[in-house]
């Protein structure tokens, strides 16, 4: 009933627009992620590798979480895939220039003592339809007034951000993300220091949008959580360790392996030799 | 009100006409900006550009004599210099803004002591470049027009990419390339109101302009566009008021207008509604919800 | 009774011409090193420079053109006064940094204040304000005394002492190009009093930047205005710079000149304001450089009365 309602509403928003000869803002075409091929990656800081020789191809439209114990370069795959970390060595097909990725960093630089209100920074997820010089539509209004319902904000829209708890920025970013209508979504931590509550609202979220066929990669400490909610799960010890349906993967042997993992980097190594490492089922 | 008190000092002196135009252009200009600069955090960097400008006066005192046009335009460049300098710094070390703007200043003004010393003449070059609110020629106000427009222009183009540089820096650079643009288009908006500024009217005025109308409007409002908008009439308000004062008491007339600046912020950190008041005074009940 | 010879013994006569020769060529061997002294400003220096001739090698500190109220010394100009055997200075107040100065070089004597016996003016800016002065009267001592030609008389005999003292072997000679320069000054001072007295002292009336000209103004009966103050850093107020304009619309004062080292700009407001066209410069701290209109200090005071005559007088 509720996705008829949102039907109608967008046809007549297209016709006005139609009427008016501009450019449909279109919020409900399915996005059309690529499958994200990796070979044999390398990342890391000043020659140490925090990811070493990762190959693995990710299906368009995956809802996958990556765990692994600390240090195990999880958040360093993210900033690759965002394409914030050149690579030490390999390479990632499938997200070059032109292809957009909506990122949430696990310690988002956002100045909270901006005056700024929680509509206008979730617009900011516009930036893709108006860049730096447009001006926002109804529609896209009322697109922000779609996302500020999705992750419970209503009423919040002319709260300033200093004035909101963390797991209520949590949620204003959330907002952010689904304004930017990626086909890519990218989130380190998500779930750090957030409540019960808000958690299962943004869970509910990831699985609309998985549901809508975007491809969603989570880094996450709750096992329970992945075990519950993610179809495909990454264990990452700095080399991988398995990648498959959750099931499979979340068993105790490879935890075991995965803990063996010497966190520091040794400054003593001696150069690696770029024959690739297998990857195992 | 007896318009003798407020209106006459104007009608009667074209000198008066002139200081009141410059300091509306000087307030529509370096007011909004100003405020970027105290969300960036970067308020005292009036004061160092101050005395970055001079090895590009003193290079432009070498080519042209006493000429000011020529000392400004080599003041704009060494200001532009060490702004970019110490931005492209700041984004690619571990440095930070103020340590790098701060190691870049000190370079600069070194370089210009050096500079004007070797010359031998002991001009103070300073405080001829340095110009005073009751002094400006047409020049002067051609100048600050043409830098109000261009600012106001500028901040138009800028404001989501300065908005989201400040609030959201690492968002800014994944979702587009307008990063260094704002970055350092808004380094050079500061650089050349911060110049045109000392050029017509001294480095008090200039600097004053810019940031106390920001700190004031602070205590008064809570979003951007009132802050920008806000700080623009103080700056209007206080500055007239202080040409006035300086016109009645025969106080100089820069100190007096920055004064007047000064007891704005103070006025409203003890009086506005998101000021020192605020605390102190529990409301007598509170709302269901 | 003895009796004198009748001629000298041939020996003493060569002896006596050989001393006589030896006597004769001592000054010219004194000539070969002249006395190396330091003049703080362009002005000093020449009048120095007249007092002392060929004998005294004089260098200035503050050259000309340059503005001796912000002089910054450099190292060489330690290494100068260091190196020097007498060191002139104006004195009241005018060279606020040349303590330090003595003090870091190795000059071991005192600085001859050439101004010293002079009755010093108060630094009164008649801002405009016509004949009652506030309470912001200036409690500074006026240093520009060589506005005057009485005291750059005073300046020359001092000097001349001073250089006797320093080097007692020419004092003849000081003395003599001090009295000749003296004759100069006076027959300058009559020069410029005959300037002015065709104007009515009502007429006398000027505008500058700078208040450098109070002694001149004292000797002459001439009203000098300005907005600011004595040194180049006070900043101007609003209503001084009103109050002026209004006295030189009340009084018709044609004469607005603008000095070589400030900032020209206020005074080319107030020119715009009133409707009275700049005269150009006046020279008050300063020498011109060697080609210029005012090389020496009798060149600069005619330039300068020349100037302020013409300019009164409308044309």
């Amino acid at each position: 009933m509720q996705l008829c309602c949102v039907n109608i509403r967008t046809i007549a928003i297209q016709l006005q627009y139609l009427s008016a000869n501009r450019p449909v803002p279109d919020f409900n075409a399915p996005p059309r992620p690529p499958a994200i091929v990796l070979h044999d990656l390398t990342l890391g800081y000043e020659r140490h590798p925090a990811v070493h020789h990762l190959s693995l191809t990710l299906p368009p439209g995956a809802l996958v979480a990556v765990v692994g114990p600390n240090g195990a370069g999880k958040s360093t795959l993210l900033k690759a895939l965002a394409g914030q970390l050149p690579p030490l060595g390999g390479h990632i097909d499938g997200l070059g220039t032109g292809q957009r990725v909506a990122c949430l960093p696990q310690h988002s630089g956002i100045d909270r003592s901006f005056p700024i209100s929680v509509q206008e920074l979730a617009m900011l997820g516009l930036w893709h339809e108006v860049g730096a010089l447009g001006r926002y539509s109804a529609a896209h209004r009322r697109a922000c007034h779609e996302a500020l319902a999705a992750v419970g904000l209503l009423g919040f829209e002319r709260r300033g951000i200093d004035t909101l708890s963390g797991g209520q920025l949590q949620r204003a970013l959330f907002a952010r993300l689904i304004l930017q209508d990626a086909p890519v979504v990218l989130l380190d931590e998500p779930f750090a220091a957030i409540d019960q509550r808000t958690i299962h609202d943004l869970l509910a979220l990831l699985h609309r949008w998985h549901a809508q066929g975007r491809t969603v990669i989570a880094v996450l400490h709750d096992l329970a959580q992945v075990r519950e909610h993610f179809p495909h799960t990454l264990l990452l010890a700095r080399e991988p360790v398995a990648w498959g349906p959750t099931a499979e993967v979340l068993t105790a042997a490879h935890w075991t392996r995965a803990l063996r993992l010497q966190e520091p980097f040794d400054d003593e190594a001696e150069p690696c030799d770029t024959t690739a490492h297998g990857v195992p089922a | 009100m007896n318009s003798a008190l407020w209106l006459a000092p104007f009608l009667e002196f074209g000198f008066m006409q002139r200081a009141l135009l410059g300091c509306v252009l000087l307030s529509v200009s370096a007011a909004p900006v100003g405020v970027f600069l105290m969300l960036r955090r970067m308020s005292l960097t009036g004061d160092a550009m101050a005395h970055a400008i001079l090895p590009g006066a003193a290079l432009g005192y070498l080519v042209a004599g006493l000429s000011l046009g020529a000392m400004t335009v080599g003041g704009i460049a060494a200001g532009l210099a060490v702004a970019v300098g110490s931005g492209l710094v700041a984004r690619h070390t571990v440095l930070c803004e103020d340590t790098s703007l701060a190691a870049f200043y000190l370079l600069s003004l070194a370089l210009g002591v050096l500079i004007v010393s070797t010359r031998g003449n002991s001009v103070d070059l300073l405080h001829v470049l340095f110009g005073t609110v009751l002094a400006l020629d047409d020049a002067a106000l051609a100048l600050l027009g043409g830098i109000a427009t261009v600012t106001l222009l500028a901040l138009r183009v800028l404001y989501r990419p300065l908005v989201l540089e400040c609030l959201d820096p690492g968002f800014l650079r994944g979702t587009s390339r307008w990063s260094a643009v704002a970055h350092f288009g808004f380094l050079a908006l500061l650089v050349i109101n911060l110049v045109a500024g000392f050029h017509a009217l001294g480095t008090l005025m200039a600097v004053g302009m810019m940031v106390l109308p920001a700190a004031a409007a602070r205590f008064w409002v809570r979003r951007l566009q009132p802050l920008l908008a806000v700080a623009v009439a103080l700056a209007l308000l206080a500055s007239a008021s202080g040409l006035l004062v300086s016109y009645h008491a025969d106080w100089p007339t820069s100190p007096v207008i920055v004064l007047c600046l000064g007891a704005t912020v103070l006025f409203s950190m003890l009086f506005a509604p998101h000021g020192l008041r605020r605390p102190q005074r529990p409301a007598r009940s509170h709302l269901q919800a | 009774m003895t009796h004198l010879p009748a001629s000298l013994p041939r020996r003493t006569t060569t002896l006596a011409a050989l001393a006589l020769g030896l006597a004769a060529l001592t000054p010219s061997l004194h000539a070969q090193a002249p006395l190396r002294a330091v003049a703080s400003f362009s002005i000093l220096g020449d009048i120095v420079k007249e007092v002392g001739g060929d004998r005294v090698a004089v260098d200035v500190l503050v050259g000309p053109g340059a503005d001796a109220h912000v002089f910054q010394p450099t190292p060489a100009h330690a290494r100068l006064v260091g190196q020097a055997q007498v060191v002139f200075a104006n004195g009241l107040g005018f060279e606020g940094w040349l303590s330090r100065l003595l003090k870091t070089s190795a000059y071991q004597g005192r600085p001859v204040t050439v101004s010293q016996g002079i009755p010093p003016l108060k630094s009164e800016a008649e801002h405009g304000h016509g004949e009652h002065h506030k309470g912001h009267s200036h409690d500074e001592i006026d240093p520009h005394a060589w506005q005057s030609v009485a005291n750059v008389k005073v300046y020359t005999r001092n000097i001349a002492k001073a250089l006797c003292q320093a080097d007692a072997a020419s004092c003849d000679l000081y003395q003599r190009n001090a009295r000749a320069y003296e004759a100069k000054l006076n027959e300058l001072d009559t020069e410029i009093r005959a300037a002015w007295a065709p104007i009515p002292v009502a007429q006398r009336k000027v505008i500058t930047s700078h208040d450098a000209f109070g002694y001149y103004a004292r000797d002459h009966r001439v009203s000098f205005l300005a907005p600011q103050g004595a040194s180049t850093e006070s900043e101007a107020s609003a209503k001084g710079v009103a109050q002026l304009v209004r006295q030189i619309r009340k009084d018709q004062i044609k004469a607005l000149f603008v000095e070589s080292i400030s900032d020209p700009r206020l005074i080319e407001q107030i020119a715009r304001e009133t409707g009275v066209k700049p005269s150009g410069a006046l020279y008050s701290d300063s020498l011109s450089a060697p080609g210029g209109a005012a090389p020496s200090y009798v060149e600069l005071m005619r330039f300068n009365t020349r100037a302020l005559t013409a300019a009164v007088r409308g044309q």
